[in-house]
């Protein structure tokens, strides 16, 4: 047998095994079974849409409630380089705005002007007016040590302290022998930072 | 015409609100969880939680009527754990004598308060707290004192309680002004 017939036969099996298959394909596709499959897979998948969505929805909401219970605004403590940032500020702002000498008024001017803003800029003048009358004088010397501060409250450029201070009042006047009388301070400031500068807005003696 | 179009493009708008929505929840799914595992917001809650404990432990501490000794000395040791805890159960009889003898009634309103430190591994925590006292005695004049307090929290099976307390001391570190004043 020659290789060409070989071909023939073969090319006539070929097609007789491909016609049986390929005739009734076009009959088999009738619309009707097709059409519930492309119907329901859209559907199912938007369901799945809709769950999706309400999971999103719900875990959205829970989320919120969480944050809100935390006291998201308020970062004392759980943002310590910041909690420590200010209340070291704060606290050379208290011993340096509460500190006066006789010899050197200005100084504490100059620290009220930088570091005092609002109304803590009259509270500051009405608490030492006594000791200024008395300055010149008396030759006071007034020293204030803070020795215990918190940040009860931290929210990015305003923040709440309580202050604990220890003030020492000395009167060098000729003739004064005197011992320094000690007194206990304690009271909360409300701070705000502008351009970098943590600065005294309120002071609150709480009454006193 | 449309309906055909429609429904032609029905698959690819529902591919498309999956996609869509798997994405809400992938997003709403991490932040619930961020939020749930948050350490910041978790030191934040246990913080406002010590600093009410220790608020409302130092008022208890300081509150006390001779007519109603019992129920307010109970208060004060419910409020305190561990070695303040143990002082005042043993000093309770000869406290008791005395707050008799006085006839005095104390009260206490906590004016502020802050937290200055806080471990939440170690169930420790510090707080500073103004508080302002009255003492009735008698017939007399109330007297009234603010006082600066020290306090340390642990954390406790039934949430922080005292474990010492003691007014900031005065005048320490004054001997040292001049130079830390500058």
């Amino acid at each position: 047998m020659s290789t060409t017939t070989r071909h023939l036969i073969n090319r006539q099996r070929r097609l007789a095994a491909a016609r049986p298959v390929a005739a009734p394909a076009p009959v088999a596709r009738t619309p009707r079974p097709s059409r519930p499959r492309r119907r329901r897979w859209p559907a199912a998948l938007l369901v799945l849409a809709v769950l999706l969505g309400a999971f999103a929805t719900w875990s959205a909401v829970a989320a919120a409630d969480l944050r809100a219970d935390a006291g998201q605004h308020n970062t004392a403590l759980s943002d310590p380089a910041a909690t420590s940032e200010v209340k070291g500020r704060i606290t050379e702002a208290v011993n340096a705005l509460f500190s006066f000498t006789h010899a050197d008024p200005g100084r504490t001017d100059q620290a009220a002007q930088r570091l005092l803003t609002g109304r803590a800029v009259e509270q500051h003048r009405t608490l030492l007016a006594q000791v200024r009358a008395q300055a010149a004088a008396k030759k006071l010397v007034l020293t204030t040590i803070v020795t215990d501060a918190a940040v009860s409250a931290l929210d990015g450029d305003r923040a709440r302290l309580l202050i604990f201070a220890d003030q020492r009042n000395t009167s060098t006047a000729d003739g004064a022998k005197e011992a320094p009388s000690y007194s206990a301070a304690m009271f909360a400031v409300d701070a705000v930072r502008t351009g970098g500068t943590w600065r005294i807005e309120n002071i609150d003696t709480y009454g006193r | 015409m449309t309906v055909r179009a429609m429904r032609e493009r029905l698959p690819v708008l529902a591919v498309c609100l999956v996609l869509l929505a798997a994405g809400a929840a992938v997003w709403g799914g991490w932040s619930w969880y961020a939020a749930a595992h948050d350490g910041a917001a978790d030191l934040a809650r246990s913080r406002d939680r010590a600093l009410a404990a220790g608020e409302q432990a130092v008022q208890n501490l300081n509150t006390l009527d001779h007519a109603a000794l019992a129920p307010g000395l109970d208060l004060w040791e419910q409020s305190t754990t561990g070695d303040l805890h143990s002082q005042l159960v043993q000093g309770r009889a000869e406290f008791e004598k005395q707050v008799k003898q006085a006839q005095s009634v104390t009260t206490a309103r906590v004016l502020d308060g802050a937290v200055t430190e806080l471990d939440q591994a170690a169930g420790q925590a510090a707080v500073l707290i103004a508080v302002r006292i009255t003492v009735r005695t008698g017939q007399e004049q109330p007297v009234t004192k603010d006082s600066r307090m020290l306090g340390r929290l642990t954390r406790t099976g039934e949430g922080w309680k005292l474990s010492a307390l003691g007014q900031a001391p005065m005048g320490t570190t004054a001997s040292t002004a001049p130079s830390a004043g500058q």
